[in-house]
C-alpha cells in the first residue's frame, strides 16, 4: 500500500513538473518531422514502387500513418496528462498562495522622506491605492504587499486549461468525425452516405445512420479574370540585365488567360420532397445544415464530342485517345462570366483548347467553341455538349465547438499574459535617527510592465522627498 | 483605358518595381558587408553607419511594399516572391525598432542583415515577379491576419535568434575577463540576453495566432482544420520548441545553453516552416496544401 501510494506521489510529481513537458515536447517534435518525410496516408505498395526507402522501418512503424499509431498517440496523451495534472496542481498552489504568510523582501529602492512614519504611511497607501491603482494584497506585517494588473498566475493557468480543452476537443474529433466528399450533378438530389474513418477502436459504434436529407445542385457558376502572362527570363544573367536597366519587362495576353476568380454552387437541402435551406456556397463559405458542413472542393467538367459521326464523351483538364487522331489533351472548359481588365464583363461563349500528344510533342490545335468544329487531319471534332458538377467535402465533426471556445481562450489569455502588465509591490515605512524612509520592492511580468516607471510615478506623487 | 494600356502600364510599374527590390538588396547586402567591417575593425562609427544603411534599406523596403500594394490592389504576401520581401522588410524593421533600446552593439546586425539580403536576392533570381490574382482559396478574411501575423512572429524569432547568437559568440570573451567585446560588457549583457526572452515571449503569442486562424480557415476552407500537411506540421514543430524554450527558461538550471541552444532551434525549425518545408515536399514528393504559396 505504501509502495504504491510512493509510486502515485511520484508519478503526480513528474507528471506536474515542467521538465516532462520540455522531454514529451521533444519526442513528440520527433514524430512530428517523421510525419514530414514519409508521405502520410500513402500506400504502402505505392511508397515501394516510387522507390520508397527504409521499407522495413516504414513496414514496422508504420510510418505512413505515424501520427495514427501507438508511438505517436501514447506521448500525445502523455502531453495531455501532463497539462491536465499541472493545471490541476497549479489551481491549488496559486490558491494557497493568496493567503501565504509574506516572503522576505529585498528593497529594490529606498526613497527617504520629510515626513513622519504616521504621515508617510498614510500618503504611500492613500497614493498607490487611489492614484495608481494598486489593490492590498498583504498587511499588518513589517512589509505591505499590494498588486497591480491581472495576476500573471492565473493567467497561464488559464490558458494552460485552454489547452487541456483542446486536447479534449481533439479526441472528440478523432472519435466521432464523419466526411466523406460527393459529386453532384445539376438537378440530381443526392443522399449522404456518411462514413467514418477507420481505427476507431471499441470506444465508437461503427455503426451510425446516415443524415436523412438530401442534397440538390441547382447551378453551378464560374467566374474567371484575365490574366496575363509576364515574358519574364528565366536565366540569372538576363534578370541582372532587367536591374540595370537593360531590358524592360512586358506582359502579354495568350490565347486561354483565363484565370479562375470564383465558383459558386448554388444548393437546396431537401427532405421527402420539400426543401428545407437553400444557399450558394463558395470556398471559404460553406453550408452548414443539422451538424453537416459542406465545402465547395472542385468541380469536374465533361465534354460531349462529336469526332465525325460518332459521339465521345471526354474529361476537360485530361487525355482521351481517339481511334484515328491519337492522343488529345483537352484544357479546362471556360464557361460562365469574364472580368476583363478593362472593366468590361463579358459572358463567355464555352470553349475548350485542344492539344494533340504525340511522341512526346504537343501541338496546339486551337479553341474548340461550343457548337463550333476543329480540323484533325482528316476527321471533325466538334463540341456537341458539356456537363459541370461540384464536387463538394462534408463533414460532420462535434469537435469544432469545442476547439473554438479553448483556441479563443488560449489566444485571448495568452496574449493578456503576455503583453499585459502585472506588479508585485512591498513597502515599509522605517524611521531611524529622525530620518523617514520609504523602502520598496517591486517585481513585474508582461512585456508592457515598466518597474522604473513605477516607482518614479510613486516618487513624483510622494510629498517631502528628500533627494 | 485600353487593354493594351493597361498591359503596358503595368509592365512599366513592375519594371519599377523590381529595379527598386534590386536596390533595397543591394542596399542590405552593402550593410551587411559594412558590419562584417565593423566586426573586423571593431570600430563603433563603421557599425552606426551600417545600421544607419539598414534603416535607408528599410524606408527603400516599405516604398516598394507601398508600390506592389498598389500594383496588386492587395496585400503583397501571395506568392513567394512577395513573402520574402515581406520576411526581410519585418525583419530588418524589428531589428531596427529593438535595437533603439541599446547602444553601439551592431553584432546581431549583422545577422539580421545578412538573411534579409538574402531572402531578398534569393526572391529576385529565382522567383517570377509577376502579381497573380487572388485564388479562391485565398479570398479569406483570414488571409491577411493569418500571413502578417506569421511573418511578424518569423521577424520577432529571427531577431531573437541573432541576439542568442551573439551572446553565445560575446559570453566566452567576458568569462575569460576581458572588459567589453562588441559593446556589451559583463554588467549589460544579462539585460541584452533578456531582450532575445522578451523577443519570443512577444512573438509566441503571434504565432499561436497564426496556427490558429489557419486551422480555422482550413476549417473554413477545405472542411478541415487539420491534415498534418507538411507546413502545417513544421510551424507546430517550432511552437513546440519555442514552448520547450519557454518552460526552459523557468528551469533555472536549463537558463543558460540549454534555453539559447533551443532558441536558436526554434529559428532554425521556423525557417524550415517558411522555406526547407517547400523544399523537402518536392524533395519528398510530398502533396502539400501550400504549395502554391512556392
Amino acid at each position: 500500500m505504501a509502495g504504491s501510494n510512493r509510486f502515485l506521489s511520484l508519478l503526480y510529481r513528474k507528471l506536474s513538473s515542467l521538465r516532462t513537458s520540455v522531454y514529451v515536447l521533444g519526442v513528440l517534435c520527433i514524430f512530428y518531422v517523421i510525419g514530414t518525410i514519409f508521405p502520410q496516408g500513402g500506400d504502402i505498395n505505392e511508397y515501394e514502387k516510387a522507390g520508397g526507402r527504409f521499407l522495413e522501418a516504414v513496414r514496422l512503424f508504420n510510418l505512413l500513418d505515424v501520427f495514427n499509431t501507438p508511438w505517436f498517440l501514447v506521448p500525445a496523451f502523455v502531453l495531455f496528462l501532463n497539462v491536465s495534472v499541472c493545471t490541476y496542481d497549479r489551481f491549488f498552489r496559486i490558491r494557497a498562495r493568496r493567503g501565504a504568510a509574506p516572503a522576505a523582501y529585498s528593497p529594490d529602492c529606498t526613497v527617504h522622506l520629510a515626513l513622519t512614519r504616521a504621515e508617510a504611511e498614510e500618503e504611500v497607501s492613500r497614493i498607490l491605492t487611489r492614484k495608481m491603482r494598486f489593490k492590498v494584497l498583504r498587511t499588518g506585517t513589517d512589509w505591505t504587499v499590494m498588486e497591480k494588473g491581472l495576476s500573471y498566475r492565473w493567467l497561464t493557468w488559464l490558458y494552460h486549461a485552454g489547452i487541456a480543452i483542446s486536447f479534449v476537443g481533439f479526441f472528440i474529433s478523432g472519435l466521432f468525425v464523419r466526411e466523406g466528399i460527393i459529386t453532384l450533378r445539376p438537378g440530381e438530389e443526392v443522399e449522404i452516405v456518411s462514413t467514418m474513418p477507420e481505427n476507431r477502436g471499441w470506444l465508437v459504434p461503427s455503426d451510425h445512420s446516415p443524415p436523412d436529407f438530401k442534397l440538390v445542385l441547382d447551378e453551378f457558376i464560374t467566374e474567371y479574370t484575365e490574366s496575363p502572362r509576364l515574358d519574364y527570363p528565366k536565366d540569372k544573367r538576363s534578370r541582372l540585365a532587367i536591374a540595370l536597366g537593360w531590358k524592360d519587362l512586358s506582359y502579354r495576353l495568350d490565347e486561354d488567360s483565363f484565370f479562375p476568380k470564383d465558383w459558386f454552387s448554388r444548393l437546396r437541402v431537401v427532405r421527402n420532397g420539400s426543401t428545407l435551406y437553400e444557399k450558394k456556397i463558395e470556398v471559404n463559405d460553406p453550408l452548414r445544415f443539422e451538424g453537416y458542413t459542406f465545402y465547395q472542393l472542385a468541380y469536374e467538367q465533361r465534354l460531349k464530342l462529336r469526332v465525325g459521326e460518332r459521339l465521345v464523351e471526354a474529361e476537360a483538364g485530361k487525355k482521351v485517345d481517339i481511334p484515328s487522331i491519337g492522343t488529345l489533351r483537352f484544357g479546362p472548359l471556360r464557361t460562365g462570366t469574364l472580368f476583363r481588365l478593362d472593366g468590361t464583363v463579358d459572358k463567355i461563349t464555352p470553349f475548350v483548347t485542344v492539344k494533340r500528344l504525340s511522341g512526346g510533342k504537343t501541338e496546339e490545335l486551337g479553341r474548340l467553341v461550343l457548337n463550333g468544329h476543329i480540323r484533325v487531319g482528316k476527321s471533325r471534332i466538334s463540341l456537341v455538349d458539356f456537363e459541370e458538377s461540384s464536387v463538394l467535402s462534408y463533414r460532420y465533426d462535434p469537435g469544432v465547438p469545442i476547439l473554438w471556445v479553448a483556441g479563443c481562450i488560449v489566444f485571448a489569455v495568452m496574449t493578456l499574459r503576455c503583453f499585459g502588465r502585472w506588479y508585485e509591490l512591498a513597502y515599509r515605512v522605517e524611521e531611524r535617527d529622525g530620518t523617514t524612509s520609504l523602502l520598496v520592492s517591486i517585481r513585474s511580468k508582461g512585456l508592457g510592465a515598466d518597474p522604473t516607471r513605477v516607482i518614479r510615478r510613486l516618487s513624483h506623487h510622494l510629498p517631502g522627498v528628500r533627494s | 483605358m485600353s487593354q493594351e494600356l493597361i498591359l503596358s502600364r503595368d509592365a512599366y510599374l513592375l519594371t519599377v518595381e523590381v529595379r527598386l527590390f534590386w536596390l533595397v538588396a543591394l542596399v542590405y547586402a552593402f550593410s551587411a558587408l559594412v558590419l562584417l567591417f565593423h566586426i573586423l575593425t571593431r570600430r563603433v562609427g563603421i557599425g552606426r553607419a551600417a545600421q544607419g544603411m539598414m534603416w535607408a534599406g528599410m524606408i527603400l523596403h516599405l516604398g516598394w511594399i507601398a508600390l506592389r500594394i498598389f500594383e496588386g490592389g492587395r496585400a503583397p504576401f501571395q506568392t513567394l516572391y512577395e513573402s520574402l520581401s515581406w520576411f526581410a522588410c519585418t525583419a530588418v524593421l524589428t531589428y531596427l525598432v529593438v535595437s533603439r533600446k541599446w547602444r553601439d552593439i551592431y553584432l546581431p546586425a549583422t545577422f539580421v542583415a545578412a538573411l534579409s539580403s538574402g531572402a531578398c536576392f534569393y526572391a529576385l533570381l529565382s522567383r517570377s515577379p509577376a502579381v497573380p490574382p487572388l485564388s479562391p482559396p485565398l479570398q479569406s478574411y483570414w488571409f491577411e491576419w493569418h500571413v502578417v501575423l506569421a511573418f511578424f512572429s518569423y521577424a520577432v524569432f529571427v531577431v531573437s535568434s541573432s541576439i542568442e547568437v551573439t551572446y553565445l559568440i560575446v559570453k566566452p570573451f567576458l568569462n575569460r575577463g576581458a572588459d567589453e567585446v562588441f559593446g556589451l560588457t559583463r554588467s549589460n549583457i544579462r539585460e541584452f540576453r533578456g531582450t532575445a526572452f522578451n523577443l519570443v515571449l512577444f512573438g509566441f503569442p503571434l504565432l499561436t495566432f497564426a496556427i490558429f486562424s489557419g486551422a480555422a480557415w482550413a476549417n473554413e476552407a477545405w472542411g478541415r482544420y487539420w491534415s498534418w500537411d507538411p507546413k502545417e506540421t513544421w510551424s507546430l514543430i517550432t511552437w513546440s520548441v519555442f514552448t520547450m524554450y519557454l518552460h526552459a527558461m523557468s528551469i533555472p538550471k536549463w537558463r543558460g545553453n540549454v534555453a539559447s541552444a533551443l532558441n536558436i532551434l526554434g529559428f532554425v525549425c521556423m525557417m524550415m516552416t517558411f522555406l526547407g518545408v517547400n523544399w523537402l515536399a518536392k524533395l519528398l514528393g510530398i502533396p502539400s496544401l501550400h504549395l502554391y504559396a512556392v
